[in-house]
């Protein structure tokens, strides 16, 4: 028992171990949610509603009325969890970084690869959520939504997804990484 | 209650899989990539193999009905998978582990990061009508999965599933299938 609860706190789980998890998680959100998992589509209802706060009229078109309607929605709540799990699994192992030093840009390869500076690391990190999220609306989904939730049904679509997704990674990763790759 | 109830417990573990599997740091996701750690592959395929056997078996128990799967479009769910890789690459992270990122205390996945997924989705949702009927017209095959299509038994398609996700994690770990990390100082 003390073993588990050593293990549970651990830093890093096996892959292995963390995958069943995410496996059991797929399970349970279509067993008790009858939902598939998504974390890209919340930002959509979510950029609705902001969206309509600022820009009325221009929000107001068929994608925000009858495709992805703003809102409060299943996603939603389920990325709110998503951040609190995060939270959760830090704070076990003790890695939180609220109010720590580096917390504005914490990953050691990241500086040895890009240098020092936060400002960098924040436009990157800008300019590709802003990529993903186009994307993601391209594709009909993200890693979760489609990779895993369409993947574990055996839907061509997630992998499809995969392949792309792998192919331009490798590809995006040795150009950035040059002689280091 | 129950409605907010069931998201968010899902939610939480969901966090705290990918918090443990180390796939909110920039390393672990760009390493796959450079394909010199292969953990968040080993994730994903162990997650698909779980969830695909139970969720075909819950089914075939009649204990559970699918919801409506994502689309199949040939070259949009391709393309978008393309863009995606490249941001994913350069970000070193995805919507969720960014979420789950953000939770940990991380402040470029706080702030820039999910003001990059905002305004991505604002852009998205203002320039779908433009973009979206044409790439998806092309090889649209709908809600569709693939036991379906290729008219297979889904509890083989799960197995054989299974066996090659097996397989891969066997050249992985015992064949060393992986690049190693070049010693730079």
């Amino acid at each position: 028992m003390n073993s588990l609860v050593r293990y549970l706190k651990k830093d890093l789980w096996s892959p292995y171990i963390a995958g069943i998890l995410m496996g059991l998680v797929g399970i349970l959100a279509v067993w008790l949610g009858n939902n598939l998992l998504g974390a890209s589509g919340a930002f959509q209802s979510l950029a609705g509603l902001v969206g309509r706060a600022i820009a009325p009229r221009a929000f107001d078109n068929l994608y925000f009325n009858y495709v992805m309607p703003p809102g409060v929605t299943w996603g939603v709540i389920l990325m709110i969890g998503i951040f609190f799990g995060g939270l959760i699994g830090a704070a076990s192992s003790g890695t939180l970084l609220w109010g720590k030093k580096n917390a504005a840009n914490s990953d050691p390869q990241w500086k040895r690869i890009f240098g020092p500076q936060a400002w960098k690391r924040w436009l990157l990190a800008f300019a590709g959520g802003i990529l993903l999220q186009y994307a993601a609306g391209i594709a009909g989904g993200c890693t979760s939504g489609l990779a895993i939730s369409g993947g574990m049904l055996l839907v061509p679509a997630a992998f499809l997804f995969i392949g792309g997704m792998f192919a331009s990674g490798i590809l995006t990763a040795r150009l950035v990484y040059g002689k280091r790759y | 209650m129950t409605t907010y109830v069931i998201p968010l417990t899902i939610g939480v573990l969901f966090g705290i899989a990918l918090n443990k599997a180390g796939l909110t740091r920039y390393s672990k996701i760009v390493d796959v990539f450079r394909l010199t750690d292969m953990a968040v592959l080993k994730y994903m395929m162990t997650a698909l193999v779980v969830s695909m056997l139970g969720l075909y078996v819950l089914r075939g128990l009649g204990l559970v009905t699918f919801p409506s799967v994502p689309a199949t479009y040939i070259v949009g769910n391709l393309v978008g998978g393309l863009l995606f890789g490249v941001g994913m690459s350069l970000a070193g992270y995805c919507p969720g582990t960014c979420v789950a990122g953000a939770g940990e205390g991380k402040l470029d996945y706080l702030i820039p990061g999910i003001l990059g997924f905002m305004v991505g989705a604002g852009l998205w949702g203002l320039t779908y009508e433009q973009v979206f009927p044409s790439i998806s017209k092309i090889g649209n095959y709908g809600n569709v999965v693939l036991p379906d299509l290729w008219n297979i038994s889904p509890y083989l398609a799960a197995v054989a599933f299974t066996l090659m996700a097996l397989v891969l994690f066997f050249l992985i770990d015992r064949a060393g299938l992986h690049r190693t990390e070049k010693q730079t100082r």
